[in-house]
């Protein structure tokens, strides 16, 4: 059948699953979807590889039914089991229940142990043996020290791993209801829509709606569609049309120059968001027709004002687990603790913290990088140059306030709205050529060369068409944009664009999206490599 | 230790942490109220807490509790 939603099998997958899901008593529609993400995963790749997501549900499982056995005293004793109502974490273990505390933490850390050890042996091993490889060359080595390995990674791995550890993670903290079905749990960490790139969810918020009885809802059924067909627009129109630009530019870098490296890398920006966001649409608008509602993912991420606010808006599911599973753990650890409390001495306050924060911050952000791929093109692109940014902009911020005063330029002004949001997509341009390159090495010449040779007559001569797309299609996809930009303007005034249109009259509605579904179908790239075609993400 | 003398103990954390000698927190101050307190510094509020008063909130309790109120509950319940 092949992962990707937009192919053709796939979507009659679909229809079939929604007439069933909809004709089974309510209280199986849940075991539809766990058998249809079962299926689904068997027929999307190898099938053996179906093994990994089970084990890790199954040691959730068992680590959650451990931490929740200890029951009477344990910190779960606040959670009734059938609401989902969260409640702050029980009480501390003191001396009647020490026993079942530190058996608790065990059991949570060998939770953690495995799932993240499963993570680090297929997608991390090797990166550790590219590095040492590649030391042993930059000092006159053979450049093959260890031999890398050749693992069959299990599709989703990283999205349906974080999913599983947060919950398990809550279950420990007393936040999230313990689940003690292991097939309803099953669920929750393969559910289909969602186990190949996200987004990541968490029990506490999106697990229980899956075992509640879903009626048919006309709306929820419809607007759920539009927002596919939206998705379908997003990836076939815009992003495949980007993809060609970007592969003949990037996979020939040294023939191109500057202005062709800047070009293809704005192509590659649009082409990651239209892709990682429109199969979210999808997710998000398939998983509403079930009447389930998933976490947003995006939130037209190119009009942040500055990096940090960037992040709020891209992955922002991968955002906040970061943040509440890494970060905010990592600086209540006694190490950083103690740290601070050091710096602070030594600096004073203000410096202190704030050093101690950037020092969180590099792990933070080395982990986000990291999370992309065992690759030091993602360890730098989608991490530690991100840090470096929010660093630096935290540090040059008083700098810019005097500079603005001294100019008399109004802050709040639309200008320099406008100009912090160029500014914030041109850095994000630069991480993103060390996430397209093959590797950082050559992502720091293709630098080099943007920032070097200009030569702005390939604006006027063409020569811009030669680069996979011809006139026509570069038309289709400037309007295709440019229809994307509009409604992302609308929705940053926050306008609910499919709220809107069904209050209009009905061929007015049906005018728009009969419009957008014959655009999709009539103008989606269907060229060569459709078939290969597929969310740039779920290799994560 | 009695709730006036965690709140005594607790206000001065609050000036020290947000660098606001004016500041005087109650049952029902939350993060509304003052300004500098978002996700991050509610992280170096809770260390401040935990190594003034001896004792340590569990993760669950740092993202769940909804104002100073229950800050002062759990502090009560562990000391």
């Amino acid at each position: 059948m092949g992962a990707t939603f937009t192919s053709f099998y796939f979507l009659c997958f679909y229809v079939c699953l929604l007439f069933l899901y909809y004709l089974v008593p309510k209280k199986a529609q849940w075991c539809v979807l766990l058998f249809s993400s079962i299926a689904y995963y068997l027929l999307s790749g190898n099938g053996i590889l179906i093994l990994y997501p089970i084990i890790s549900c199954l040691s959730a499982y068992m680590g959650i039914r451990i931490m929740s056995g200890d029951g009477q005293s344990g910190r779960n004793r606040n959670l009734r089991e059938s609401s989902g109502d969260q409640k702050p974490g029980g009480e501390q273990e003191n001396g009647g229940n020490e026993i079942s505390g530190s058996r608790r933490k065990a059991t949570l850390v060998m939770v953690i142990v495995l799932q993240i050890g499963i993570l680090f042996l297929l997608k991390y091993v090797n990166f550790g043996i590219h590095t040492v490889n590649g030391l042993s060359k930059l000092f006159g080595g053979t450049g093959e020290v260890i031999t890398a390995f050749h693992f069959m990674v299990p599709l989703g791995i990283s999205f349906y791993t974080f999913s599983i550890l947060g919950y398990v993670i809550d279950v420990y903290n007393g936040i999230a209801v313990p689940q003690k079905n292991f097939f309803k749990l099953a669920l929750y960490g393969m559910y289909f829509p969602v186990i190949l790139s996200g987004p990541i969810m968490r029990y506490r918020e999106d697990g229980e709606q899956f075992f509640k009885p879903h009626a048919l809802d006309y709306k929820q059924v419809t607007f759920g569609m539009q927002r596919m067909l939206w998705g379908f627009f997003k990836t076939l129109v815009i992003s495949e049309r980007m993809n060609l630009v970007v592969n003949t530019v990037y996979g020939d870098y040294g023939q191109y120059g500057g202005v062709y490296l800047w070009f293809a890398t704005i192509c590659f920006a649009f082409q990651l968001y239209t892709n990682f966001s429109g199969s979210m649409d999808i997710v998000l608008g398939m998983s509403q027709t079930f009447g389930l509602k998933m976490p947003e993912n995006f939130e037209t991420p190119y009009f942040s004002k500055n990096i940090s606010e960037y992040w709020r808006r891209w992955h922002i599911t991968l955002g906040v687990w970061m943040k509440e599973y890494v970060f905010y753990p990592l600086l209540r650890t006694s190490a950083f603790t103690k740290l601070g409390k050091n710096l602070k001495k030594r600096l004073g306050k203000k410096r202190g913290k704030q050093l101690t924060t950037f020092l969180a911050m590099f792990l933070l952000w080395f982990t986000v990088g990291i999370w992309h791929g065992g690759d030091w093109k993602y360890v730098i692109g989608s991490g530690l140059l991100h840090w470096f940014y929010i660093v630096m902009g935290e540090l040059l911020t008083p700098f810019f306030q005097v500079f603005m005063e001294k100019c008399h330029i109004n802050p709040r002004s639309r200008w320099v709205d406008g100009f912090r949001i160029v500014r914030t997509f041109f850095l994000v341009n630069i991480g993103f050529v060390f996430f397209r390159a093959d590797s950082a090495g050559t992502a720091v010449s293709m630098l080099k060369s943007m920032f070097t040779s200009f030569h702005p007559g390939v604006f006027f001569d063409g020569s811009l068409f030669t680069l996979g797309l011809d006139w026509i299609e570069m038309t289709i996809a400037v309007v295709s944009l440019g229809i994307l930009f509009a409604i992302s303007i609308l929705q940053e005034k926050g306008m609910k664009i499919r709220e809107s249109i069904s209050q209009r009259k009905l061929p007015v509605r049906w005018l728009i999206w009969y419009a957008l579904l014959f655009y999709t179908i009539l103008l989606g790239y269907y060229g060569p490599g459709y078939s290969a075609a597929e969310f740039i993400y779920q290799g994560f | 230790m009695t709730r006036e003398e965690v709140y005594e103990t607790l206000n001065e954390v609050f000036r020290d942490v947000f660098d606001d000698e004016s500041i005087e927190v109650n049952d029902e101050t939350t993060s509304d109220d003052i300004e500098d307190w978002d996700s991050l510094e509610h992280i170096n509020l809770i260390a401040a807490v935990e190594q003034e008063f001896g004792m340590k909130f569990n993760m669950g309790q740092v993202v769940t509790m909804k104002n100073v109120g229950e800050m002062v509950d759990i502090i009560l319940s562990q000391i």
